[in-house]
């Protein structure tokens, strides 16, 4: 039987991920020391893993060449479409908010809004859900600048510490949705190899509680 | 002004040699298939009326239709799906048929995807539509023939079958907004555990939203009814499920064994199915490839009350893992032409060669030496000169 493929997300979440697996009793020594490899066996070779960029984890997933996948609940609402959420791995926690310039009053009057963000979808449906029109303005970089040099009216950002805010004079004015990391599986693969996938999703979530 | 010529829409592509044989190779065998069932071809036309796909009912969003305009500003759309057509076709050119009908296409469908995805807008399909017949004999014939068409193109494949009326008689009886019950049932679809969690705690814990919470969950073989039926109270959906079960016993006579699954958590297109649904999957596909199930509502639209079900096959992408295992077409003989005095005297030896079995090609170069040269880059053993 070929190894279930797991796609990570670079970084933090990988290594928390690798923690949970270790916890598990997989053994993850391959990855540890990886070099330059890309696909890397773990366990008894029952899978292999593959770290990616987050939004490519979600690609590489609905695309089925990997099963199983493990990414930021951000990603999937910015990027995500068609797969299966199966679980909250509880880690990577922040939020997702919107922010302006403190004492400015964000809901005043009845000119259009305009939004810097990062994530263009999720602030979209954010205020098309309060049936708000706005202008979103896609940015790259600190997205914390756009109200100070009067870009936009306000942000759409992902919120850790807020202490970014706080240096720059902006404060959150309201919770858009929380986040953290998902285990996501392709929709074919949990059908062709359910018993495989339930078992690590039961372990998986036997050590998060 | 920059001309897109060398390229192809995004979404499209042109299919070459090896990729038609495998895409004929396949559809070969699913139409074996209908046509032993007693299924019989419709063609529909590529283009249809916007407003025959404009509700609910048809479970396609208006942006996912490519739209125009015909000479009097109506709005027509490639057809994004052959089942609407074929219920109008039938409740219109049909009415006085002795019913229930069999028919089955072969067609493309056009959707326009969300660009950058890899996902094709044009799309083969096959499929079959047995209309004018409900009940257990009529599901279980429809299912039958799509476990039979995806034997004979795969041994790697599992069929799920769920009812869209469990899902549908629990929300009936669940106490919150439609658009609360919406979001549910994409969570269930996703199987979106954490966010399904999230919307129920906030609705006053009830049997129902006990049976909800457990229904992505349950998927596999029997054991699913015996868990089911413990936690499922609603007398609508009991009933959906014991048919469902029933179905599913039946099947086993079959003994595919794992290769069919239930999924009580099948709940997509939930305006458009009333009944049972399936899906199917191959080994090494990533999304499903057969998609079907009993839409009785759908001749509500043309204000007649039939029972309908169906199910269409994505031929794309199981010809893309057929064709690996075809050969490519290189004849056996080239003949060649001295002489323009020769040429018809080639052609008709070249059709001597082919009525017996050979595989023979004229050769349409004027040169002999490039046409040796021809032959020996494709690799045809035989070179035949006619002429002197």
């Amino acid at each position: 039987m070929k190894p279930l493929r797991i796609a990570l997300t670079k970084g933090r979440l990988e290594k928390s991920t690798i923690e949970l697996f270790e916890k598990i009793g997989y053994n993850c020594d391959e990855v540890h020391n990886k070099g330059r490899k890309l696909i890397l066996p773990i366990g008894n070779n029952d899978f292999e893993v593959v770290l990616a960029k987050a939004a490519d984890v979600i690609t590489y997933v609905e695309s089925g060449v990997c099963d199983l996948g493990v990414v930021g609940k951000d990603t999937i609402l910015e990027n995500g479409t068609s797969f299966y959420e199966l679980l909250d791995l509880g880690f990577g926690k922040c939020k997702f908010a919107l922010a302006c310039k403190k004492d400015y009053d964000f809901y005043h009057g009845y000119g259009t809004k305009t939004i810097a963000t990062k994530y263009p979808n999720v602030t979209r449906n954010f205020f098309e859900n309060k049936n708000m029109d706005v202008r979103v303005i896609k940015i790259e970089g600190s997205v914390e600048l756009a109200p100070l040099v009067g870009l936009a009216d306000g942000i759409v950002d992902i919120v850790e510490t807020g202490s970014t805010l706080k240096a720059n004079n902006l404060e959150v004015i309201e919770d858009v949705t929380n986040i953290s990391a998902r285990l996501i599986a392709n929709i074919a693969s949990l059908k062709l190899r359910k018993k495989e996938i339930e078992e690590l999703e039961r372990k998986l979530e036997a050590a998060i509680e | 002004m920059k001309r897109n010529l060398k390229i192809t829409p995004e979404g499209t592509k042109d299919y070459l040699f090896k990729e038609c044989t495998a895409v004929n190779y396949v559809c070969r065998k699913i139409q074996t298939v209908f046509e032993n069932h007693q299924f019989h071809q419709v063609f529909t036309p590529t283009f249809e009326y916007f407003d025959l796909f404009a509700n609910d009912a048809s479970g396609i969003t208006a942006e996912s239709m490519f739209k125009t305009t015909d000479n009097k500003g109506r709005i027509i759309v490639a057809r994004p799906d052959s089942t609407l057509p074929i219920a109008r076709m039938v409740s219109t050119r049909l009415q006085n048929e002795i019913l229930p009908v069999r028919l089955f296409y072969k067609q493309n469908v056009f959707r326009n995807n969300p660009s950058l995805t890899g996902r094709s807008n044009e799309i083969m399909q096959m499929g079959v539509e047995l209309i004018g017949s409900k009940g257990k004999r009529a599901d279980l014939e429809v299912i039958t023939t799509a476990i039979q068409s995806m034997q004979a193109i795969s041994n790697d494949f599992r069929i799920e079958i769920g009812h869209s009326m469990l899902f549908n008689a629990l929300a009936d009886s669940l106490k919150a907004s439609d658009d609360v019950k919406e979001n549910i049932r994409v969570y269930i679809e996703n199987k979106n555990y954490s966010a399904l969690n999230n919307v129920l705690d906030n609705l006053q814990q009830d049997e129902t939203v006990k049976a909800i919470r457990k229904l992505p969950s349950l998927f596999g073989s029997d054991e699913v009814f015996e868990k089911a039926s413990q936690i499922i109270k609603c007398e609508e959906a009991l009933k959906a499920l014991e048919y469902l079960k029933d179905l599913y016993n039946e099947l086993e006579s079959l003994t595919l064994g794992e290769k069919i699954i239930v999924d009580l958590g099948l709940v997509q297109r939930n305006d458009y199915y009333s009944g049972i649904i399936f899906t199917g999957y191959v080994q090494g596909y990533g999304d499903a490839i057969l998609s079907g199930g009993r839409y009785d509502k759908i001749f509500d639209i043309f204000d007649c009350s039939m029972g309908a079900s169906g199910f269409a096959i994505n031929i794309n992408h199981i010809a893309e893992q057929a064709k690996d295992k075809e050969k490519t077409n290189i004849p056996d003989v080239l003949v060649f032409a001295k002489n323009d005095c020769d040429i018809m005297k080639a052609i008709s030896y070249t059709n001597e060669l082919v009525n017996k079995g050979i595989k023979a090609q004229f050769s349409d170069l004027s040169d002999e030496s490039d046409a040796r040269e021809f032959a020996q880059k494709l690799g045809i053993a035989e070179f035949d000169v006619i002429g002197e």
